[in-house]
């Protein structure tokens, strides 16, 4: 389960991808506005700018052992208020990657390695999907105004491909239904795979590529072989 | 995707969920009524959807939510600040897969301040990470009568359904 990302022997300052500007972080002015505009500076010695000069300094191992870079939510307001253009997300991310995968906190690691298993971030086995998805379609078309509402599964040729949200399908049923509304109104010809379902790419979170093409993956072939017309990004 | 699977534009059509709404608004394939949303609401801009969008594939999608919500909300306003500059909800990144959920209802505490500040009695977001932390917020920070909803679910609730 805990297998380890193939190591990148490169210093996190040369192997974090650049942002579109292509500037090197040595170009960093340490000016600070990014510690200033993120809501998360002093917390638990949290700082953007202190963590772009470690990895500088090539002092990686010291961020990697330590829980700053999964308390950071990659939101990017550093970045996009950064005047030299430095790829403080992608640094933060290439250090996730570094971590050993059993030392990732929470769930992430375990959701990836249970899609890579399964085909989603639950672990969940294709016919209690099923029947989840077909008891809320169910409910749904129990609805006056819904009344001739079903979900097709796995249909070829349909017109758009609707992966799902893990957490809809696991506590939050009750929100599967809003985009069903709306399709069944607008007459949408879509279709959900019954496995390999899952809409989320927690590869993205814990800096696992080699998850994140699975995942991707899985949906071109869905694309390919049920030869559905649009896929919906998912939510 | 661009990444791995180049040729995949050129062989099937992609729909944002932002493309797909505005789309069945614009073609009169759905009908909506604003007068469903009496409530004050608040656009929150989610971090990969908007500024983050725009770093990776060139665009933001900023506009599009909001004529989404002219169309189906009565009233409703944007966050100080908003769009690029927008604070994160604090639950972005997988943080709300991890156990630091002090750390992270410590981010979100700007996040209230907009909500307050703006009066909203509704929230309205496109994305799930972000529905997830900000009802947590509203708990952690005793913030009552706000609803939070996701825009397809303000879409949903707003459908003039023919039976």
């Amino acid at each position: 389960m805990a297998t380890n990302p193939p190591v990148n022997e490169d210093p996190v300052k040369t192997a974090a991808p650049r942002r579109p500007g292509n500037q090197a972080p040595e170009m960093c002015l340490a000016c600070g506005t990014c510690a200033a505009g993120c809501p998360l500076t002093g917390q638990d010695g949290f700082d953007p700018r202190k963590i772009v000069r470690l990895v500088l300094l090539e002092r990686e191992q010291e961020l990697i052992a330590s829980d700053l870079p999964w308390l950071c939510t990659l939101c990017g307001k550093c970045e996009y208020a950064c005047p030299m253009g430095i790829n403080i997300v992608n640094i933060v991310r290439t250090l996730r990657g570094r971590v050993a995968r059993d030392k990732v906190p929470g769930m992430i690691h375990k959701g990836v390695a249970l899609c890579r298993q399964t085909g989603n971030n639950l672990g969940l086995p294709a016919e209690d999907f099923e029947f989840i998805i077909t008891d809320v379609a169910e409910e749904l078309a129990a609805e006056e105004e819904f009344a001739d509402f079903k979900i097709a599964f796995d249909k070829p040729e349909a017109n758009l491909l609707h992966t799902l949200h893990n957490k809809l399908v696991n506590t939050q049923n009750e929100d599967l239904v809003h985009w069903w509304k709306i399709f069944h109104v607008a007459g949408e010809d879509f279709t959900i795979p019954r496995e390999n379902w899952e809409g989320v790419n927690w590869g993205l979170f814990s800096g696992d590529d080699e998850a994140m093409q699975l995942s991707v993956g899985r949906i071109v072939t869905h694309m390919e072989q049920l030869e559905i017309q649009n896929l919906m990004y998912p939510e | 995707m661009q990444q791995w699977y180049p040729d995949f534009f050129d062989r099937f059509g992609t729909l944002t969920v932002f493309d797909l709404l505005e789309d069945y608004l614009a073609s009169g394939r759905i009908k909506v009524d604003k007068t469903a949303h009496p409530q004050r609401a608040l656009y929150h801009d989610p971090c990969n959807y908007g500024r983050k969008s725009r770093e990776l594939f060139g665009r933001g999608y900023f506009d599009q939510p909001r004529r989404v919500m002219d169309q189906c909300l009565a009233e409703w306003t944007d966050s100080q600040p908003s769009r690029g500059n927008q604070y994160c909800c604090g639950g972005g990144g997988g943080t709300l897969l991890t156990p630091f959920k002090a750390p992270r209802i410590h981010y979100g505490r700007r996040k209230i301040d907009q909500i307050k500040q703006a009066r909203a009695e509704l929230v309205v977001v496109p994305c799930h990470s972000c529905h997830g932390q900000i009802k947590a917020l509203l708990a952690a920070y005793e913030v009552k009568g706000v609803e939070v909803k996701y825009l397809w679910e303000v879409v949903a609730d707003a459908l003039i359904v023919e039976s």
